[in-house]
């Protein structure tokens, strides 16, 4: 078990479709971190920066915003896992006793990253060595799924309308509904690619997300009668071989990989399925947050359906998950999603997330993926 | 109008026409991959460069509604993607012919080319599976 890791500061900047500059984004959220631990940038001794979309400099230009403070400063890039890893390199850099507050920024607009995509559709040859829309990938999980155990598109629909749902309790949420999301809605909504309708895909858009960490001597002193939110698994792993193992043009790598990443994150933390409160998972579309239910043992295999069906992974149900809405709704720009994930976490462990609360929240779990493929999980448990 | 390969390594079109994916076998650990490996990466012995089925069975397909890498050579609309499972064990990710409604999971599938651009008188093709 990671021993003295503390979570003291999380902030956002809302996701949205369309975007302010990166870096007035990045800056909202990282101040708003330093805001909430209630510290000054000069106290930081290491700055993980995350970033997909900009330049090389973006991230330490954009670092000078908050101070000139001597700290070390490098950019993270783990594809969409990026704000998971930046959070889990913070971590480290406190629990190896290099520095006492480590600060994870995660900050991206991935409408703007969009045009290379487009220029590559315009004619340019493109490459036989890349990766198919994301949107196909995970459609091809949802075809074998429903041929081997029959789940249908309506019960991709439901996973769908839950996290849109979700969304709506969370201001910082990129689709956020005026009224409750219906799944003929999502199910009407235009094809993206088979079984997967665009209100199943996960919001495209700009955000950013900070978390700031330090050692429980640190965090008690800066606690200000809040409950502590300790760090007590972080683990990151890359693919192993399976049976059908896919080298080129898959988005991630075989389920196997979210499965070890999970098991030796329960390993670590001395925290099963039983004792998780929430979980947030890397629902691009629906078909995985169902994977996920049955591969991180929250039910066997095949199970999934029926958790769906009683809602048990709905706010006020057994186990929650994506309860900010997740990436199908509160949204998926690459840097910042895992940094949000623990925003909301460390917000549910502190009994601040109003209407999106879970009840009686102990542990929180996060999983994110990252394209290539890498699997970055942590567990946040609240103290006391 | 004479093909050749988009990209060098991943397949070869013979002088007759036909095709087949360049992958690797490792006998250390009598296993095949896709695309070529650098080395086998179970054991990480050598591995050595061989021709791979041409025929293999449909393990799952989806149809994306964009149009296909080269769109203005390609035409508009959406195109088909599976995974084909060969009979020594690799997966092959590919885009795959025919339209929505023409695939099943289980069906037998064949490589197949499919051009991608143009430049002067030879088209450049990836490779594809139609249903055979």
């Amino acid at each position: 078990m990671i021993d003295d890791v503390y979570v003291i500061g999380v902030g956002m900047h809302p996701f949205q479709r369309v975007s302010p500059p990166m870096r007035d984004m990045a800056y909202t959220a990282g101040k708003a971190a330093l805001d909430d631990a209630g510290i000054k940038f000069r106290d930081v001794g290491e700055l993980y920066n995350g970033y997909l979309g900009g330049n090389l400099l973006e991230g330490i230009s954009y670092a000078k915003d908050f101070g000139l403070n001597n700290a070390s400063i490098t950019h993270v890039e783990n594809a969409s896992a990026t704000g998971s890893t930046a959070f889990r390199e913070a971590v480290r850099a406190v629990r190896s006793g290099d520095c006492e507050i480590a600060m994870a920024l995660g900050f991206d607009d991935m409408m703007k990253m969009g045009m290379s995509m487009m220029k590559m559709m315009s004619g340019e040859a493109p490459k036989i060595d890349s990766i198919i829309l994301p949107a196909g990938f995970f459609a091809m999980w949802a075809t074998r799924r429903m041929y081997e155990q029959g789940t249908t598109v309506e019960t991709f629909a439901k996973i769908a309308a839950k996290n849109w749902n979700h969304a709506r309790f969370n201001p910082y949420a990129q689709r956020q509904s005026k009224t409750e999301v219906t799944v003929e809605e999502i199910l009407a909504s235009s094809p993206v690619a088979y079984p997967h309708t665009s209100k199943m895909a996960c919001a495209a858009g700009g955000g950013a997300a900070c978390a700031i960490v330090t050692t429980k001597k640190m965090a008690q002193k800066l606690a200000n009668g809040r409950p502590l939110v300790k760090v007590i698994g972080s683990q990151s792993k890359s693919e192993h071989y399976t049976d059908g193992h896919i080298f080129m043009g898959a988005v991630v790598g075989p389920a196997d990989l979210t499965t070890r990443t999970t098991q030796a994150l329960y390993e670590q933390s001395g925290v099963g399925p039983k004792d998780v409160s929430f979980v947030h998972v890397h629902d691009a579309f629906p078909i995985e947050e169902l994977m996920y239910y049955e591969l991180m043992g929250f039910c066997g295999e095949g199970e999934g359906d029926r958790l769906v069906a009683e809602g048990a992974t709905s706010l006020g149900g057994r186990i929650p998950f994506s309860p900010d809405g997740g990436l199908i709704a509160r949204g998926h720009p690459g840097g910042p999603t895992g940094l949000a994930q623990v925003w909301d976490t460390v917000t549910q462990l502190r009994g601040e997330a109003g209407k999106r609360q879970v009840e009686g929240a102990r542990n929180g779990m996060v999983h994110m993926m990252g394209a290539g493929s890498i699997c970055v999980m942590h567990m946040l448990q609240k103290e006391g | 109008m004479p093909k050749k390969p988009l990209e060098e390594g991943y397949f070869v079109i013979h002088d007759d026409g036909s095709s087949a994916l360049l992958g690797s076998y490792s006998k250390a650990a009598d296993h095949y991959y896709f695309p070529i490996r650098k080395q086998c990466p179970i054991t990480e012995e050598p591995v050595e460069t061989v021709e791979l089925p041409t025929e293999g069975i449909l393990y799952s397909w989806t149809y994306i509604h964009m149009p296909v890498m080269g769109a203005t050579e390609m035409g508009y609309g959406g195109h088909g993607v599976g995974q084909i499972d060969l009979p020594n064990g690799v997966r092959v990710q590919a885009n795959i012919t025919g339209k929505e409604g023409d695939w099943k999971i289980g069906m037998k599938m064949k490589l197949d080319l499919q051009p991608v651009i143009k430049k002067g008188e030879t088209e450049y093709c990836t490779f594809c599976f139609s249903p055979a």
